[in-house]
Formats: C-alpha cells, structure tokens, sequence
C-alpha cells in the first residue's frame, strides 16, 4: 500500500506540473491541482470497482493519497503564499495600457487570436477600449473597460494582419488592396509585415496597430463612410 | 484550518499504519507459506512426498489465500495456485520427479511475489 502512496503522489505531482507548464488554456475554471484531481480521482475509482483481479484497498489508498495531496495543496495555497504561484499560477496580464503583452500570452500559449476571441466574449470587441486585460490562475479571463469604451467599439474591427502575417481574405473584405494598407504601415514607421502584433480596422475607419514590442497606435484612416 | 490539517494526520496516520501492516502480514504470509514448500520440497528430494503432504499445503496455501486477496493482486496469486496444483497431479501419480520442478518455482515464488510489491524503488517507477 506505500507502494500504491508514493506512486499516486508522484503522478499527481507530475500531472500538476504538466498542467501547470500547459498553461492557462488548458485548465479551463479550475485550479491546476482541482482539474488534476478532476482527471485521476474517477480512474482511480471505476478500476478497482469494475475489476475484481485488483483488491479494493488499492483503489481506497489512491483515493486517500489524493484527498491528503489535495489537503496539503489547500493549506499550501492559503498559508504559504510564496508557493501559491508554482502550484495554482498567478495571473498574467496580457493587455495593459501600452497595448498587448506578447510575451505574457506567449508564456501562457496564447496568440493574439486567442486574446482577441476572449476580449469578445466578454463583451468587449475593440482592442483599445480596454484598460487592462488578464487571464486569472484558473484560466479565466478579466477585462477592465476604459471609462467611455462604449464610444470606442461602435463598428466591428477586423484583424487584418496578426502576429507577421496579414489575412488576405479579411483585407479584401474591407474592399481596400494590400498595399493601401501596407503603405500606412510604413507611414507609421513599421518597416516589416513581419513586425506586427496586430493590425484591426473596424467600419469607421479607425485602426488599431501594435508592433512586437511596441506601445499600440490608434490610427484614424480617416474613410468618409462607415463601411461596416 | 484545524479540520484540514486533522483529516491530514488523520489519512496520513491511516495509510502508513495500512501500508506497515500490510507489508508485515504479506512478510509473515510469506515466510510461512516458503517454509511449508521448502518441507514439502525436501520431502520430495527425499522420495517420501505423499499425495496427502501435498494436499495438507494445498490446504494451508488456501486459507492464508483468503487474506491475501486483501493486499495483493489476485493475478500474483494465480500463479501458485497452478503450480501447486500441477505438483499436487504429480504427486497423485506417485511421480516426485516431475512433482520438483514445480516445488522448486512455488519456492522462487514466495521470494518473488512479496518483493514485486516491496516498498522499494524498482517497484515504484
């Protein structure tokens, strides 16, 4: 039964890190340890229960190693607060107010697809209405509003180009050619396709433009007709 | 708080206290169960096994069987039942040479069965 104790521990320890180093797009609402113990405590029930070849009592330890694991972990996390972060995470916050942060979405396995995907779930569907974005330590996503960001999303932004590379299909809707945008790339001092973070227009005419490591822009095209 | 940290001694007290008891009684089991075939194995050596010295190990095997299937998988224990009951069938027949082979693994086996669930570190990973 020590045996089936140290194994259970190490494969809870192990899965904790793995769901740790996946970071925050795989656990979902959960603290890593909660959706580790979510993954193993079933499996750790149903074997011993449906086959008789294995004596109950391995199943019955594995599931008291995981309670005590799970009770240690609370009190780590409530008492310990130097360790909370390397078992649950802390949060990242991936826009702030110089635009989006790529290396914190990077760090979570995240692209700008994903942030932008998360932002309008929320409610919130243009990049430069907000204030401060985060993904919390369970995965969940937090967004802080600027005062008046109901003004700022009037039309829907399209993303025109993300991450190095532009979206043809998305450029020909907005009924402009490639190098019209390119150019005002290059008047705003981008050099490279390859540079930008992202690049949205919405129907006013009104771009959002962030270069790798750069604060955004917010660049009025200034189209005399709403196209959208 | 309280109440974690006392269910924490608590499972911790219990799956030690569980874990030292069956590694005692799955020793003891064990040595008992080595010493009956080691009997039955020198009996053999010597010519005067009888079908009835199998069948009274037989019997003692069966009953410390039932606190096993406890502590062990019942795959691992399977294994004895067919070697002792093929050295039983030779034994029926008056046939102490083929009886043996069959005591002789039923002797490996009582070192190997407890040491494949041993708490040590070959058995971990």
């Amino acid at each position: 039964m020590g045996l089936i104790f140290i194994r259970t521990t190490i494969i809870f320890i192990a899965l904790l890190a793995i769901m740790r180093f996946m970071g925050k797009r795989q656990i979902g609402e959960m603290q890593p340890y909660e959706l580790v113990i979510t993954l193993i405590i079933s499996e750790l029930a149903c074997i011993p229960m449906a086959d008789n070849s294995i004596p109950l009592l391995y199943g019955v330890i594995a599931i008291l190693t995981v309670f005590l694991l799970h009770q240690i972990v609370c009190i780590i996390d409530l008492k310990f607060t130097a360790l909370k972060p390397v078992i649950s995470g802390s949060p990242s916050i991936v826009l702030n107010k110089n635009g989006i942060d790529d290396s914190q979405l990077k760090k979570n396995n995240l692209n700008v697809s994903d942030l932008i995907e998360s932002l309008r779930i929320e409610g919130y569907f243009a990049l430069d209405a907000i204030e401060y974005a985060l993904y919390e330590s369970e995965g969940a996503f937090s967004a802080l509003p600027k005062k008046n960001f109901e003004q700022l999303q009037t039309s829907l932004p399209i993303i025109l180009a993300s991450e190095g590379k532009f979206d043809q299909k998305n450029v020909a809707r907005t009924g402009r050619d490639l190098n019209y945008y390119q150019n005002i790339l290059k008047e705003h001092g981008c050099k490279s396709e390859k540079k930008i973070l992202i690049f949205t227009v919405d129907g006013n005419g009104k771009a959002y433009f962030q270069e790798k490591g750069k604060r955004y822009k917010v660049i009025d095209l200034g189209w005399k007709n709403t196209l959208w | 708080m309280i109440r974690t940290i006392a269910s924490i001694f608590i499972t911790l007290g219990l799956i030690l206290g569980i874990s030292v008891y069956e590694t005692k009684q799955v020793s003891k089991t064990f040595r008992e169960l080595k010493h009956s075939f080691e009997t039955l194995q020198e009996k053999t050596e010597l010519n005067t096994v009888t079908y009835d010295d199998g069948v009274a190990v037989r019997t003692f095997w069966d009953k410390k069987k039932e606190t096993l299937h406890f502590w062990l998988p019942h795959g691992a224990l399977q294994e004895i039942d067919f070697q002792l009951n093929e050295a039983i069938g030779f034994l029926s027949i008056d046939d102490a040479e083929g009886a043996l082979p069959k005591i002789e693994v039923l002797v490996g086996l009582t070192d190997a069965i407890p040491h494949s669930y041993n708490f040590g570190m070959k058995n971990i990973f």
